[in-house]
């Protein structure tokens, strides 16, 4: 799972809210790219360039667009190399099928879609001014490069603002008392670095809505974390920063949760060719990485993925992660007509009239599948069978596919809207001011039919809420080696792999007739040693 | 007579061996919570608040961050310390059982389980007040009966907010606001 991706999963307007908000908290701690570029003493990854110096950007910048072209002055191709990645164009065609995703095309079950809620979800769209359809994302001066360059902590996007900064103080949320600064786009132009876990995490950690709310293994606790949350992110030891695995070429960021590099093999190998050391496990530890004292577990690693062993439950702290969203709970309203916000035990959001209720966990224990890497997705349009649990994403994979490994997941599980004629999932419009708009008026029908009509899909008037699930690949927060799973927490017949078929294991499977077979030949050892040693005490006793 | 003595001695062993087997079980029980840690820890805090006789929180420790210091994982543990001064008082005040401050103040233990269910770990303090004379025997069977309504949840009511312990140095022991008086 790349950046790419997790942009492109990155959710609506809620999570540009907390974009805002937890920037600075983010950057509480000196800048991670900083400490890692300061390593035993030597600057390891210092610029040749100090761009305060650079005369194109002793402007003071009015917009982002405009700091932008001072960029493409010197990068000239940068803009046409982001123009073709995920972090553009929300889109990811998948080679096999040819099937359209990506953010743009897909349908969750968290904020549900952008479409008709573009002002809001561009918050974390690594371009400017992609408000409704009509985005032209051919305008190079339009991409972002600030959102994943900024090294101040002070690049702040909010939602409602179609991806653009703020270019002057304003109250948000609106009526909230706390305001948020203009950004000083000379001094951000002035400070750009390579992307560090601030960059990424700005969107990635807090996609679905909500800091940690998405992925289940990523949030901001990654940002500083300890040892025991991620050995290789570790601030205390190796310190990786999130391009150190998705290492990246011309702006194309390796992994991806589309394209994900299910099943390794090989040695490990040197990254830097992204084309044969993919953002996996083994690019870097071979498949075949423990050492001879416990070679047993090599065996395990054509059937088994890194992460099922070595990431033994996610959301390890107590940010914890999302497990449902139910959304036909949404409108509803307190006595007195007022909208209700609850929040949980831990302080989580567990209930809010605009948008529903939610259960979250720490800690949790992946639901372990099958998986060779694809995943197919449904699109907006989609038909669906109400009657059933829709699956929003389905990872590929079988136990007689050698490309195939068992890997750990998340699945978030939700309720949502559909079209009960025409059979398809409803797109919505959430967020914004205007009189159609869910999260303003509470009113769903308009909401589906403002959303519906500028998906271009036809709306019978008719809803209802059908119960959906979404499986993520879990592969962040590895656990120290001391702590990943034992062999009895697999090897027993209520242990973790229970649910998966297609495999033989010793302790959690039988046969009868092997069994059968054991237990006789071990009887008969027994047999014949008492036997044996009957006729050696008789025999003494008869020569003594 | 050799039968007599030998079937004596049976019995004795047996019994031992089944007093030895069950012990663990007897003097700690453990129950499976319908919510989630920090759900299960909220509602317990709010009964012991509820309860009456006394109770007060006295503390909130998660044994679970040590370990993350050094490093490690385990899966969450949260311990809930109620205390009473009506059951603690006559103890403290009594030499002979004064050692029983070990068990104070009382703890609930909030945990998860690999099979991803909650589980709350209480001691049988009915129990085990019996082996310490009449007195800790009485007030030891109150305090098991107290403990019965700290873990009787209502489902229907809404989830209460975690309270938290002060930050070190807003008085009390570390974790623990210091509010139950042992």
């Amino acid at each position: 799972m790349t950046p790419t991706s997790r942009t492109i999963k990155a959710s609506l307007g809620v999570a540009a809210m907390l974009v805002a908000f937890n920037a600075s908290a983010l950057q509480a701690k000196p800048d991670a790219a900083a400490t890692q570029a300061v390593n035993g003493g030597k600057n390891a990854h210092a610029s040749t360039a100090d761009h305060s110096k650079f005369k194109e950007l002793q402007k003071n910048f009015k917009t982002g667009p405009e700091v932008t072209e001072a960029c493409l002055l010197c990068h000239t191709e940068a803009a046409k190399q982001v123009q073709h990645t995920k972090h553009w164009t929300w889109q990811s065609l998948d080679p096999k099928t040819g099937q359209l995703r990506g953010k743009k095309n897909i349908i969750n079950n968290y904020c549900t879609s952008v479409v008709s809620n573009e002002k809001d979800c561009m918050a974390c769209h690594a371009g400017y001014g992609w408000k409704d359809q009509s985005f032209d994302f051919s305008v190079e001066k339009n991409v972002d490069c600030l959102i994943c360059h900024d090294s101040t902590g002070t690049y702040r996007k909010l939602p409602g603002y179609a991806g653009h900064p703020v270019y002057k103080r304003v109250e948000f949320p609106h009526g909230s008392g706390r305001f948020v600064e203009a950004v000083d786009l000379k001094k951000v132009a002035q400070s750009i670095a390579m992307p560090s876990r601030s960059n990424c995490g700005s969107c990635h950690f807090f996609g679905g809505g909500a800091n940690g709310a998405k992925h289940g293994d990523m949030d901001s606790s990654l940002q500083h974390p300890g040892k025991y949350l991620d050995v290789h992110m570790n601030e205390q030891g190796l310190n990786f920063s999130c391009t150190t695995c998705h290492a990246t070429s011309s702006h194309q960021v390796s992994g991806s949760r589309y394209n994900v590099a299910a099943a390794v093999t090989g040695k490990a190998a040197i990254r830097g060719n992204v084309d044969s050391t993919p953002s996996s496990c083994q690019s870097c530890h071979g498949n075949k990485p423990h050492s001879e004292k416990m070679s047993r577990l090599n065996q395990h690693t054509d059937k088994i993925a890194c992460q099922t062993c070595h990431i033994p439950e996610y959301a390890r702290n107590d940010i914890g992660t999302e497990l449902s969203w139910d959304w036909s709970k949404a409108t509803i309203m307190d006595e007195n007509g007022k909208r209700i916000v609850r929040k949980d035990s831990a302080g989580r959001r567990a209930f809010d009239s605009q948008k529903g209720e939610w259960k979250w966990e720490s800690h949790v224990i992946p639901e372990y599948r099958w998986f060779n890497g694809e995943s197919t997705y449904k699109v907006i349009g989609d038909k669906i069978d109400p009657t059933q649990t829709v699956p929003l994403s389905v990872v590929g994979g079988s136990p007689d596919d050698p490309g195939s490994r068992i890997w750990p997941t998340k699945v978030h599980r939700g309720k949502q809207p559909y079209d009960t004629v025409n059979l398809t999932l409803t797109v919505q419009h959430t967020g914004g001011e205007d009189d159609t708009a869910l999260w303003h008026n509470y009113d769903w029908q308009k909401a589906i039919g403002t959303g519906m009509k500028a998906a271009g899909l036809p709306y019978s008037g008719q809803y209802d809420f059908v119960d959906t699930e979404l499986t993520w690949p879990i592969t962040h927060m590895v656990a120290p080696k001391e702590d990943a799973l034992t062999c009895v927490q697999c090897h027993s017949k209520n242990g973790r792999l229970k649910g998966v078929p297609g495999i033989y294991m010793p302790s959690r499977d039988g046969n009868q007739w092997l069994d059968m077979i054991g237990w006789t030949v071990a009887l008969l050892t027994l047999l014949g040693v008492l036997a044996h040693g009957a006729i050696r005490i008789l025999t003494s006793k008869k020569e003594g | 007579m050799f039968k007599v003595i030998g079937g004596f001695i049976g019995g004795v062993v047996l019994v031992a061996l089944l007093a030895y087997s069950y012990m663990g079980s007897l003097m700690f029980w453990e129950v499976e919570s319908p919510f989630g840690v920090e759900e299960t820890v909220a509602r317990i805090q709010q009964n012991v608040q509820k309860v009456g006789n006394g109770w007060a929180l006295s503390g909130l420790r998660n044994p679970g961050k040590a370990v993350e210091s050094s490093g490690g994982n385990v899966l969450p543990v949260m311990m809930v310390e109620a205390c009473s001064t009506k059951y603690s008082g006559p103890i403290l005040k009594d030499d002979s059982v004064r050692f029983l401050s070990i068990l104070m103040p009382c703890k609930i233990s909030v945990y998860k389980k690999n099979d991803g269910k909650t589980y709350i770990g209480l001691m049988n303090a009915g129990l085990m007040g019996k082996m310490f004379g009449p007195m800790v025997g009485d007030i030891m069977a109150e305090v098991a009966e107290d403990q019965k309504k700290f873990i009787l949840f209502d489902p229907n009511e809404p989830a209460p907010p975690m309270i938290k312990p002060a930050p070190p140095g807003a008085g009390g022991s570390a974790g623990a606001s210091a509010a139950g008086g042992c």
